[in-house]
């Protein structure tokens, strides 16, 4: 169960950087594949960039990674959909507020674990279309195992933007949603902030450290 | 014998109909995949994720048991032994133990009529026993092309109209429902071949901490980089549970590929 969770992160950050804008005919959907794979080759040259090696760029590194990843990732969409019944009680101030939250948490919590995954193979496995929405479908291969991810995405003004990823079945909005709807019922929403506020202030501690822990030795091991 | 015991108690537990008393028969339909661009998917009472967790209180101590287990005992133990054996010869020791359990997942493939995936993992336990050195060697994936297939007995009793029962957290082996862990202890002392070999509970408990400490130096730190994510880390194992479980199933049966690729596409705008 656990090794399902770590390519999640990766991902995450992968896609986000997929998403550079490509200029598409307004009557006929892009394709979400080919907006995707682009997207995830600029995330790889961000991260192997010569002049961005090195723990000491590790800062800067992940700056340009969440820069990148804001264009492509849908930070309402996914704060939208985790909140549930609850986002429609909000009004703007506080929508805003909560999706800049969310999305320091992910971005905290995700992107800085990039750099372990960009030496693995991702490999397009096909795509899905309904509506406005696709769902595109990879592998992961890193040495003998393999770990599905599909993204889940939602057409905005031509502009395939991620809202869910998938990892081996299970959906990152969809399990942060249920642990947020118990927070909800039994403490409100105003706990469920604060511990928000907490989780991302305590993630930030950890970004004064030079950088994160290596584990691509572990994973080597 | 008191394996046998263990596993007897099981079998006439779940044929008095245990496992149904607390929920029925799967909500879905076997040929409905999760479709996840489905308003469905995420709304809040979808029926797909409908549970029965009346053991929480218990659950949530036996959860906390196990990650502080896990933390302070399990994974030194891993970290020490993965410094201690390759990590090739580790990936090997893991391909042994899943070869031995084949017999264990043919069998399944049957009772589910899963014949064509029954002659794979025929075919990837006779060639690994032999090419791949007695299971050591995953030739059959790297050769052939014949990728791993899953199939429990949870998973022949699910087919067979056999409900969830409820949500249990066990000790030491973690997230599992009442029909599940019934499948996995008979598919574990009736026909995996390790721990038939001895009667010793003793000896089959080593065989699995060693099994199990294997896989974990696999996967060192994962457990920790999920967690600290998390805001109720119990909700988040029990939904990821239930998701894996369900989108894993939807493969075996090959409703996933049903969904079709392309449904009312729309003008962009």
């Amino acid at each position: 169960m656990i090794r399902k969770f770590a390519p999640f992160v990766v991902f995450m950050g992968l896609i986000l950087f997929l998403s550079c804008p490509s200029s598409t005919n307004a009557a006929t959907p892009p394709d979400p594949t080919e907006q995707l794979r682009p997207f995830m080759d600029r995330i790889v040259s961000i991260l192997t960039d010569p002049e961005l090696m090195g723990d000491e760029n590790c800062i800067q590194r992940r700056d340009k990674v969440m820069k990148v990843a804001s264009e492509r990732f849908d930070f309402d969409e996914m704060s939208k959909r985790v909140l549930g019944k609850e986002w429609r009680k909000l009004n703007d101030d506080e929508k805003k507020h909560f999706v800049a939250l969310f999305t320091k948490l992910l971005e905290h919590a995700y992107i800085g674990k990039l750099e372990d995954y960009s030496k693995q193979k991702v490999v397009f496995k096909g795509q899905r279309i309904k509506n406005n929405r696709a769902q595109v479908m990879t592998d992961v291969v890193d040495k003998d195992v393999v770990i599905s991810v599909s993204y889940i995405l939602l057409l905005d003004s031509s502009v395939w933007k991620v809202y869910d990823i998938v990892v081996e079945g299970v959906s990152l909005v969809r399990n942060y949603m249920e642990q947020f709807k118990g927070i909800l019922r039994k403490n409100g929403y105003a706990i469920l902030l604060k511990q928000v506020e907490d989780k991302v202030s305590e993630l930030e501690q950890g970004i004064g450290k030079p950088c994160p822990v290596d584990i691509s030795e572990k994973k080597d091991a | 014998m008191m394996l046998r015991v263990v596993l007897y108690i099981f079998i006439v537990t779940f044929s008095l109909g245990l496992g149904n008393l607390w929920l029925p028969t799967p909500v879905l339909g076997a040929d409905e995949a999760v479709d996840f661009l489905s308003d469905d998917f995420y709304s809040e009472d979808a029926e797909s994720y409908l549970f029965n967790d009346p053991l929480e209180p218990v659950n949530r101590i036996v959860f906390i048991f196990n990650d502080t287990l896990f933390i302070w005992v399990m994974e030194p133990v891993a970290t020490f032994y993965s410094n201690v054996v390759p990590g090739d010869l580790r990936g090997c020791f893991d391909s042994f133990f899943r070869n031995l359990q084949e017999p264990v997942r043919f069998v399944n493939t049957l009772l589910q009529g899963r014949f064509s995936d029954s002659l794979d993992v025929l075919g990837r336990f006779v060639i690994n026993s032999t090419l791949g050195i007695y299971g050591l060697a995953d030739a059959a994936g790297r050769d052939f092309g014949i990728a791993p297939i899953e199939a429990t007995l949870g998973e022949t009793l699910e087919n067979w109209g056999v409900g969830d029962g409820f949500y249990l957290v066990i000790p030491l082996f973690g997230p599992s429902t009442f029909r599940e862990i019934t499948g996995d202890v008979v598919d574990a002392m009736g026909m995996t071949p390790y721990y038939s070999w001895t009667d010793d509970l003793w000896v089959a408990s080593t065989i699995y901490v060693g099994k199990e400490t294997n896989k974990l130096s696999l996967h060192l730190g994962e457990y920790e980089e999920w967690t600290k994510l998390l805001f109720d880390p119990y909700v988040s194992f029990r939904n990821a549970y239930f998701q894996y479980r369900r989108t894993a199933r939807d493969r075996s049966r090959g409703a996933e590929y049903r969904l079709k690729a392309i449904e009312d596409v729309s003008p962009a705008e």
